[in-house]
């Protein structure tokens, strides 16, 4: 804050008093310039630094364990990586844990939406409700669940799951049920978000299409496709894009329940690169994971980004 | 008539389902920790039982307590919100009001920088951190902090600077206030409530926020989320304190979100690319 201040001052003082217009651009400008400089170091220094310096290091042999061996490779990591099969599945893990997730709170968030926004009575219910579990932090929901819900007979879960005839389950050993079991946790804590930002945006619709549609005798599932999903397209690509993004980079939730387990069948990618730079100390071979982590990223947005544009 | 009132039926027990679905493991926390560890592994589980504040006790009070981790916890979110908000207001100013070259570029960037991975971030901040000693410190965490708080209290408070109307800057400088003196005493009290809107996410982000911590913490920094690991290890499970923990956790950001109910949509959707914290 100090830097602001005495830069103004400093505006002040120099100006010529030639062009009055352009003096107040140029000392906007500068105004603006000493608002920003604090933020935009900070976002250098934390953001910009980092990923220059994560391809420089994925340029690298870096072995913790091993420092002896360290010393610059060029691509040959990335070479490593290409016929790396736990590359390729962590990726394959990735892409169906988002994919599945995402789609499980679009679907499950719109369908709510619309039961509640029927609903007369007993809205404030959900709408408080609904925040509880995305306020959390997903280490603390991965705990609950690996325990309290998940635990072999007294976790809640399996309760039910005797109760209904399908005899208790190892959750968290089994890999097919392992990976059903994160999905679910990470659609239980975000279908709330769903729910919530569609429920806002049905509220938000022009109330008189609807009118004129029942004047035609248009059914309720007529009303949906030609009304309500065309209006709220947007909103969904939204719910979408921002999804997609945060389950790339999952961590904590499947960290706390599995960390990645049993053996690799719930290590999304994001898992993998941590797991091979903090647990192998391979700190090198896990910033090129983490550089195709962010190459996925990229691609993935741009297809959806693409997707928001087209009609 | 009939068909109707099954279908009201129907839909009522669904958003029961559901209700339950999510209240449920929460509440099921809360009353775990009220259990003694006995009670918590009853076959079937038990809804009633005598409650007991023994957990809380240990927890709080006894050896290995998580006070210190609770006072970490405190201390990098309240330091993340400070140094964030110092920051994030003049930056978010500027982009919302003012016209400079180059100003689409900035907000582009400032939305940009959420596509990295965090742990892509975190592995060359491990190595830099680690040359100059900054491993386990509170200044080296609430750094690397910023990485995810900064972009989005940017995004949300300009929202927010948006929203006031022209005419209050112009009457100021008008009367011959400088743009600092303008934006202090006229603009910041007009979005106090986006201020305090912002403080929340930010504080609540940081609070549960995880990989960054887990990397970074060590004896003398170690936030609840990471210290909560104490009480599952490969012999055994406290469970009756793992719950009082994760009850303890999750209290200051349950009464935030409640707290801030209305601006929950908002604050989640900010620069309609990514919510914090993420994660």
């Amino acid at each position: 804050m100090a830097t602001t201040a005495v830069t103004s001052a400093d505006i002040a003082s120099e100006a010529p008093r030639s062009d009055f217009g352009r003096i107040l651009a140029q000392r906007e400008h500068r105004f603006a310039a000493a608002l920003l400089a604090p933020a935009f170091l900070a976002l250098l220094a934390t953001t910009t630094f980092p990923l220059l310096f994560l391809v420089y290091t994925s340029a690298f042999r870096m072995d913790l364990a091993m420092p002896f061996t360290n010393g610059f490779v060029g691509f040959e990591n990335y070479q490593v990586l290409l016929s790396d099969e736990r590359f390729w599945t962590s990726l394959l893990v990735s892409l169906v844990y988002t994919g599945s997730t995402v789609a499980l709170q679009v679907i499950i968030g719109l369908a709510l939406a619309l039961l509640v926004m029927d609903m007369k009575r007993g809205q404030g219910w959900f709408r408080v409700i609904a925040i509880l579990p995305v306020v959390l932090s997903p280490a603390v929901v991965g705990m609950i669940w690996r325990t309290f819900m998940l635990a072999p007979e007294f976790g809640i879960v399996d309760f039910l799951a005797i109760n209904a005839g399908l005899g208790s389950k190892n959750w968290l050993g089994d890999p097919t049920l392992a990976m059903v079991s994160v999905i679910a946790i990470h659609t239980w804590q975000w279908t709330p978000f769903a729910f919530m930002v569609l429920l806002a945006s049905l509220a938000s619709l022009p109330e008189d299409i609807y009118e004129a549609a029942r004047l035609d005798r248009a059914s309720a599932w007529q009303r949906f496709r030609r009304i309500t999903l065309p209006l709220l397209r947007p909103a969904i690509v939204m719910v979408i894009i921002m999804r997609t993004m945060v389950a790339l980079t999952a961590f904590a939730a499947i960290f706390t329940v599995t960390a990645g387990g049993p053996g690799t069948a719930t290590e999304i990618l994001n898992l993998y690169a941590y797991r091979k730079s903090f647990t192998e100390l391979s700190i090198g071979y896990g910033s090129a994971l983490a550089v195709a982590l962010l190459i996925v990223t990229i691609i993935i947005s741009g297809i959806l980004f693409a997707m928001r544009r087209a009609k | 008539m009939t068909a109707k009132r099954l279908r009201v039926i129907a839909l009522l027990a669904i958003s029961m389902v559901f209700l339950l679905a999510w209240a449920f493991p929460i509440i099921w926390s809360v009353l775990n920790s009220l259990k003694t560890d006995s009670d918590v592994l009853a076959y079937p589980p038990k809804l009633v039982f005598a409650p007991t504040w023994e957990a809380y006790r240990d927890v709080l009070f006894g050896s290995g307590s998580i006070l210190p981790n609770l006072l970490s916890s405190v201390i990098i979110s309240v330091g993340t919100t400070i140094v964030t908000m110092l920051m994030a207001v003049p930056a978010a100013y500027a982009l919302a009001r003012l016209r400079f070259r180059g100003k689409k570029f900035a907000g582009f960037y400032v939305l940009a920088t959420q596509m990295l991975p965090p742990v892509g971030i975190i592995i060359p901040y491990f190595l830099v951190l680690r040359n100059i000693g900054w491993i386990d410190t509170y200044q080296g965490i609430i750094l690397i902090y910023l990485s995810f708080s900064l972009p989005f209290a940017i995004w949300l408070l300009v929202s927010y600077f948006e929203d006031i109307p022209f005419e209050m800057e112009e009457a100021a400088y008008l009367d011959g206030a400088s743009r600092l003196k303008t934006l202090w005493r006229i603009i910041i009290p007009q979005v106090r409530g986006g201020i305090a809107v912002t403080v929340v996410f930010v504080f609540l982000n940081a609070w549960n926020e995880f990989l960054f911590a887990v990397v970074l913490s060590g004896n003398t920094v170690r936030p609840v989320t990471v210290a909560m690991f104490n009480f599952v290890s490969v012999e055994q499970t406290l469970w009756a304190k793992l719950a009082a923990v994760s009850v303890l956790a999750m209290l200051p950001v349950v009464v935030l979100g409640v707290v801030a109910q209305k601006h929950i949509v908002k604050g989640l959707t900010v620069g309609a690319v990514k919510g914090g914290g993420r994660r």
